[in-house]
C-alpha cells in the first residue's frame, strides 16, 4: 500500500494494458501484490507445475510400464478408449451420485452444526472440538470402524436395520458409503461455514432483529449473503474432494457390485495395471470434471470469489 | 500469523533448524555393505535377519526396510522405485504372481551358476515353478501357502472329500437346521480369483495357454464357473460372501454362533481359533481342499525374494538372499510366523515343534505335490482385476456369456489394450 | 413487534430473565448432547475396539466385556510408532505454519490488491487443488529422488505446502475481502505505517479465518497418506499414517485391529489438543461496531 497522497483505494478499474501513465500508487500497488504472492506461487508451480505437465504429456502417449518397447505417441486414442468404456461411466454415474447426495447432506448438516458451534450457550469449546473429532481422524481407520460396524459378522450396526448383509446390497452400500463420508467430513463444512458466521456482524442482526425480522429471515437475508465466500470456499473444496472418493469405498466394499468410483478406476490403470497411458488420462478427465464442476460454481457466486473484488472500498 | 520480518525470520530458523536437525539424525553411519531387503511386514522377520547377519561375519549387513501391510502396497512401492532405478533396492520379497511381470521389465537379475543350484536345491515343484519365467529362474522361494478344508468334526464326522459331497452336505445340514455354510472368499478381490483358479485347476481346465500368451477358456474353466456359481446361488454360503476376504471368512466361523460347517482357507486359522474360540478349536480339523473327482488342485500363495537389478551389491544380495531362505530359516519363519516352507526337508515328521506349529503338514505336503499356480503371465494384475470383477458377483454368473466376456477382456488385457474396470 | 420499554418491578425482571435463561441453556445442552454424540459415537466404537482383547475383536458388542491396556502397550514396544510420532508433529507443525504465513500473504494481495496475474494465480492454484493426486506422485518421486529429498522431512514438506495453499489461499482470501477498507484508511489516517495497519487493525480481523486455516492445513498434512506411504523409506521420514500400514496382525491376512485402533486414538489426540487451542480464536463479532456508517 502506497503512502502518497493518493488515496490507492479509490474503485478506479484496473489500468488497460498498454496504457502509458500508471500512477505511482498503482505501480507500488502492483509490487507489492506481486511480491506477496510470489513465494506462495514459486511454491506451487515448483512441486507441481513438472509432474502436470508430464501427467497430461503421459496422457497422449500408449504407456504400459510392462512393455517400454511398445511406448508411442498416440494423440487423443487414450481419451477414446476411456470415453468409449462402459466400466467408465458406471463409475463415473456412482461417483457423480454419490457426491451430488453428500455434498447436499453436507452443506445443510453443516449449516446447522456450524449455527450450533457458533451460538451455543453450553460448553462451546467442547462441542466445536469434539464436532472436528470425526475430520481429523485418519481415514482409513475411520472406514475400518465402519466396516467392522456393518459387517454381518462382528459388527453391531448391521442387525439393526433386519437387512442380510448390507455390504454386500448395492444400495444399501451405497448409502453406508455416503454416511461414512457426510460423517467424516461435515466438520470441514461446518467450520468454515462458522468462521464465516464469525464475520457477520452482531449489531446487524440486533437491527434486523428490532426491525421485526424472524429467525428465518435474519438467516437469509443478513448472514448468508455476509458468508457467500465462506460457502463458496467450503462447497467448492468440498466437492472437489468428495469427486476423488477413494478410501471409503476401497475399505468398505473393494468397488464390488458396481460401487467403484472413478478414482479407484484411475488407481486400478495406474497403479496395479501400471498403464501410465490410459492412468493420466483418467486423471486428467477426472480433472476436466472437477474444473467444470468448479467453474458452475464461481460463476454462481459470482463476486464473491477470489480475485474477483478489484480492491474496491465495501 | 503476523507477517512482521522480525518474527518470519525467527520463523524461518526455527524452520530451517528444525530440517536440518532431522536430516542430521536421518542420516546412519555406514560402514562396510549394507543390503537393503524390502519385504512385507513379518513378526519375526527380524530374527531371521540378524541370524543371517552372524552368519556372515562383517562381510556385509542386511538392513529390514518394511513394505506396507498390503500386497498391492508393497508392489506399488517397489513398481515406484525400481521404475525410477533406484539403486537404494537389494532383495525384494516379491509375492508368487509378480515375479514373471519384474522379470520382463528388466527390474530382476537372472539367478546362474551356484546360486541357481542352491536355489532350486529340493524346492517343491509348485512354489518352484512360480520363480520361473522363460526357463529362468529369477527368485528364490522363500515361503508358500496352500488353502485347506477346515471343518468342526461334531457336525460332520467325515470331511467330504469333493465339491459335490460338501454341496449336498450343506443342503443337507440346513434342513436339519445344524450349522451349514461353505465359506470362502468371495469379495471382488484376489481371493476370489484364487478361489475360481483352484476350481479350474481342479476341473483340469486351463484359463491361458501355457506360454500365456493367449486366453484359452477351455470346458473345464466353463465347469468352474458353472460351480461356483451353484455353490453361491444355492443359499448354502455366508449372506456376506461377498464382503468376504481371509479375515472374515475365519471370523465367521469361530463366531460363537456361526452358523458354518465348512471353512475353505490358509492355515493361519488355525492358530487363530485357538484363540478366538478354544471350545470349537477342540473340534475343528482340517482335511484335503475338495477337487471335482477327488481331492482338488489348490492355488499356492507366498513370496519369492529376488535380487534387484539396480542393486550395487549384487553378489552379496544373492548371498544374503540365500541364507534368508535357507532351510533352517525357513523352519524358524514356519514355526513362529506361520509360513509354509518351499524345501521340502523341512516337512519333517520326526521334527516336534515343526509338528507341533504345524499339525496339519503332511496334509499341506500332499497339497503342495499336486498344486496349481496361477497363470503366469507379465499381465497378471490386469488379469487378476479384470477376473475379480467379471465374477463378482458370484450369483450372477452365466456360464457361457460369462466366459465369453472373461475371453474377450482378458485376450485385450494380454494384447495390452482395452481399459480395466 | 414493536419494542416496549419494559416498566415490571426489578425483582420480576431478574425471574423472567433467568428462567428465560435456563430455558434457553436446556435447549442448547440438548442440541449439543446429540451433536456429541453423533460426532462421537463411530469414534467410541474405535475406542472400544482399542481396549478389547485379541479374541474380543469379533464379538458384536459396542462395549468391551474385558478391558486391556495390551494393545496401546504393543504400539510402543518399538521405537517406529514414536519416531513415527516425532515425524508426523514436526512435518505438520513446519508446514502449517509455512503454508498459512504464504497463504495470508498471497491471499491479502489477491482481496485487496491489484496486480496483473491476479485471476491467474487464484486459477492455477485451483488447478493444483483439482489435479489428482495419484498421478502427481510417481513424477515427484522422481524429482526428489534427484533432488535427495526422498525420505527427509522437506520432502514431505514441500509438497504439504503445495496441496494445501489452494484452500489456504481461497479461505483466507474470503476472509480479507470482509474486511472494510475504512478501517485501513483510518488507521493510515491516525498515522500508522501500512505494516502497522497490518498488523493491529487488519490480522486480527482476519483471525478467524487464519486459525480455520490453520486447523484445516494442520488435519490435512497430520492424516495425509498417499505421500507419507510413497515419499518415505525408513522411520526418517514416515509418518503415523503410513505407520499404520506397517502394524503386523498375528498373520499375513489378519489385520491388526486391536493395535491400529489404539494407535488411532493416540494420534487423535494432538488433534483434538490443536483444535481446542485455536478454536477460541475463531469468535464472532470482532467487526461489529468498528465502522460507523
Amino acid at each position: 500500500m502506497s503512502q502518497t497522497a493518493e488515496a490507492p483505494v479509490t474503485a478506479a478499474p484496473p489500468p488497460k494494458k498498454g496504457k502509458p501513465a500508471l500512477s505511482e500508487g498503482k505501480k507500488a500497488e502492483r509490487r507489492l501484490g506481486l511480491l506477496l504472492c510470489a513465494p506462495a506461487a514459486v511454491v506451487m508451480i515448483a512441486v507441481t507445475g513438472w509432474p502436470i505437465i508430464y501427467s497430461v504429456w503421459l496422457s497422449l502417449q500408449r504407456y504400459d510400464l510392462r512393455f517400454p518397447d511398445q511406448r508411442e505417441f498416440v494423440g487423443f486414442s487414450n481419451y477414446v478408449a476411456v470415453l468409449s468404456d462402459g466400466y467408465w461411466w458406471t463409475a463415473f454415474g456412482v461417483t457423480a451420485l454419490i457426491t451430488v447426495i453428500s455434498v447436499v447432506i453436507e452443506l445443510v448438516l453443516g449449516m446447522l452444526l456450524a449455527l450450533a458451534m457458533h451460538r451455543t450457550l453450553v460448553g462451546r469449546g467442547l462441542v466445536r472440538t469434539v464436532s472436528l473429532i470425526p475430520y481429523g481422524i485418519v481415514t482409513v481407520v475411520a472406514a475400518f470402524s465402519w466396516f467392522y460396524a456393518w459387517n454381518a459378522d462382528t459388527g453391531y450396526l448391521a442387525d439393526l436395520f433386519g437387512a442380510d448383509a448390507p455390504l454386500t446390497d448395492r444400495v444399501a452400500s451405497l448409502a453406508i458409503i455416503i454416511l461414512a463420508e457426510v460423517w467424516k467430513t461435515t466438520p470441514f463444512m461446518a467450520l468454515l461455514l462458522m468462521a464465516g458466521l464469525a464475520l457477520v456482524p452482531d449489531d446487524l442482526l440486533k437491527a434486523a432483529s428490532m426491525d421485526g425480522a424472524t429467525a428465518w429471515q435474519r438467516f437469509t437475508k443478513v448472514m448468508l449473503p455476509v458468508m457467500k465466500p465462506a460457502i463458496l470456499v467450503a462447497l467448492l473444496f468440498r466437492t472437489l474432494d468428495a469427486f476423488r472418493i477413494f478410501d471409503n469405498i476401497f475399505v468398505l466394499t473393494k468397488g464390488a457390485n458396481d460401487t467403484s468410483s472413478v478414482s479407484m478406476q484411475t488407481y486400478n490403470n495406474l497403479i496395479k495395471g501400471l498403464n501410465l497411458g490410459i492412468g493420466s488420462t483418467m486423471s486428467v478427465l477426472i480433472f476436466i470434471a472437477v474444473a467444470i464442476i468448479a467453474f458452475i460454481f464461481v460463476k454462481l457466486f459470482g463476486a464473491s470469489a477470489p480475485g474477483n473484488d478489484p480492491g474496491g472500498k465495501r | 500469523m503476523r507477517s512482521s520480518p522480525g518474527r518470519r525470520r525467527l520463523l524461518a530458523a526455527a524452520g530451517a533448524t528444525l530440517v536440518a536437525a532431522s536430516t542430521v539424525a536421518a542420516c546412519g553411519s555406514e560402514s562396510g555393505t549394507q543390503i537393503n531387503v524390502y519385504y512385507a511386514p513379518e513378526q519375526n522377520f527380524q530374527s531371521v535377519i540378524d541370524q543371517c547377519n552372524k552368519e556372515a561375519g562383517g562381510k556385509y549387513e542386511i538392513v529390514y526396510r518394511k513394505l506396507p501391510r498390503d500386497a498391492d502396497g508393497q508392489r506399488e512401492q517397489m513398481v515406484r522405485r525400481l521404475a525410477a532405478g533406484d539403486t537404494d533396492l537389494d532383495i525384494l520379497g516379491l509375492d508368487v504372481t509378480w515375479v514373471p511381470e519384474f522379470a520382463e521389465a528388466k527390474w530382476l537379475e537372472e539367478w546362474t551358476g551356484a546360486d541357481k543350484t542352491a536355489a532350486e536345491d529340493d524346492v517343491l515343484e509348485g512354489p518352484l515353478s512360480t520363480a520361473m519365467w522363460n526357463d529362468k529362474l529369477y527368485a528364490a522361494t522363500k515361503n508358500t501357502n496352500v488353502q485347506l478344508l477346515w471343518y468342526d468334526d461334531t457336525v460332520t464326522p467325515t470331511p467330504p472329500a469333493t465339491w459335490r459331497e460338501m454341496i449336498d452336505a450343506a443342503k443337507d445340514l440346513k434342513s436339519q437346521g445344524k450349522p451349514y455354510q461353505i465359506l470362502f472368499t468371495g469379495a471382488q478381490y484376489e481371493g476370489l480369483v484364487v478361489t475360481y483358479n483352484t476350481l479350474v485347476a481342479s476341473y483340469g481346465g486351463k484359463i491361458l495357454s501355457d506360454d500365456g500368451k493367449s486366453v484359452v477358456m477351455d470346458k473345464g474353466a466353463i465347469d468352474a464357473l458353472r460351480l461356483l456359481k451353484e455353490v453361491a446361488s444355492e443359499g448354502i454360503t455366508d449372506p456376506s460372501l461377498t464382503n468376504a476376504q481371509e479375515q472374515q471368512v475365519q471370523q465367521a466361523f469361530e463366531r460363537p454362533d456361526s452358523d458354518a460347517a465348512f471353512e475353505l482357507n490358509w492355515p493361519y486359522v488355525y492358530a487363530a481359533i485357538q484363540d478366538a474360540n478354544p471350545d470349537r478349536a477342540k473340534n475343528f480339523k482340517w482335511a484335503r481342499y475338495p477337487g471335482i473327482d477327488g481331492p482338488g488342485r489348490v492355488t499356492v500363495g507366498g513370496y519369492n525374494l529376488a535380487v534387484s537389478a539396480y542393486s550395487q551389491h549384487k553378489p552379496e544380495s544373492f548371498e544374503a538372499a540365500l541364507c534368508l531362505r535357507s532351510a533352517e530359516s525357513q523352519r524358524y519363519s514356519a514355526i513362529n510366523d506361520g509360513v509354509p516352507p518351499t524345501i521340502e526337508s523341512v516337512y519333517d515328521g520326526d521334527d516336534a515343534e515343526f509338528v507341533k506349529a504345524y499339525p496339519m503338514w503332511e496334509t499341506i505336503a500332499e497339497e503342495l505335490d499336486d498344486a496349481a499356480v496361477r497363470p503366469l503371465t507379465v499381465v497378471y494384475q490386469n488379469l487378476s482385476t479384470i477376473t475379480s470383477k467379471v465374477l463378482s458377483p458370484p450369483q450372477d454368473i452365466d456360464p457361457e456369456s460369462t466366459a465369453a466376456e472373461l475371453r474377450d477382456q482378458l485376450q485385450k488385457a494380454l494384447d495390452s489394450k482395452g481399459v480395466l474396470p | 413487534m414493536t419494542q416496549v420499554t419494559p416498566t415490571f418491578i426489578p425483582q420480576d425482571a431478574g425471574k423472567a430473565k433467568s428462567r428465560k435463561e435456563t430455558a434457553r441453556k436446556a435447549r442448547w445442552t440438548v442440541v449439543d448432547v446429540v451433536i456429541v454424540a453423533y460426532a462421537l459415537i463411530p469414534v467410541l466404537w474405535t475406542l472400544s475396539l482399542s481396549f478389547k482383547t485379541a479374541e474380543a475383536q469379533t464379538d458384536k458388542s459396542f462395549f468391551p466385556s474385558e478391558w486391556t491396556f495390551q494393545n496401546y502397550k504393543d504400539i510402543f514396544t518399538t521405537n517406529e510408532f514414536i519416531r513415527a510420532l516425532i515425524n508426523s508433529i514436526g512435518i505438520a507443525i513446519i508446514a502449517t505454519v509455512i503454508a498459512v504465513v504464504l497463504g495470508t500473504m498471497a491471499a491479502y494481495a489477491i482481496a485487496r490488491l491489484d496486480f496483473p496475474g491476479k485471476q491467474l494465480l487464484v486459477g492455477v492454484s485451483l488447478l493444483i487443488a483439482m489435479f489428482p493426486q495419484v498421478s502427481l506422485v510417481s513424477p515427484l518421486f522422481e524429482m526428489e529422488r534427484q533432488l535427495g529429498l526422498f525420505d527427509t522431512w522437506p520432502g514431505l514438506i514441500l509438497p504439504y505446502i503445495t496441496f494445501a495453499l489452494p484452500l489456504a489461499i481461497y479461505t483466507l482470501s474470503a476472509f480479507f475481502r470482509e474486511i472494510p477498507w475504512e478501517l485501513e484508511k483510518a488507521a493510515k489516517m491516525d498515522g500508522a505505517t501500512p505494516a502497522q495497519a497490518f498488523r493491529r487493525v487488519i490480522a486480527p480481523l482476519a483471525a478467524p479465518g487464519v486459525f480455520t486455516t490453520a486447523i484445516l492445513v494442520f488435519i490435512f498434512c497430520w492424516n495425509d497418506f498417499l505421500f507419507a506411504i510413497s515419499l518415505t523409506s525408513t522411520e526418517a521420514s514416515r509418518t503415523v499414517p503410513a505407520a499404520l500400514s506397517f502394524f503386523t496382525g498375528a498373520s499375513q491376512f489378519e489385520a491388526p485391529t486391536g493395535t491400529i485402533s489404539a494407535a488411532a486414538v493416540v494420534i487423535t489426540i494432538p488433534i483434538i489438543i490443536f483444535v481446542l487451542f485455536f478454536q477460541r480464536r475463531i469468535v464472532a463479532g470482532l467487526t461489529s461496531g468498528a465502522v460507523k456508517g
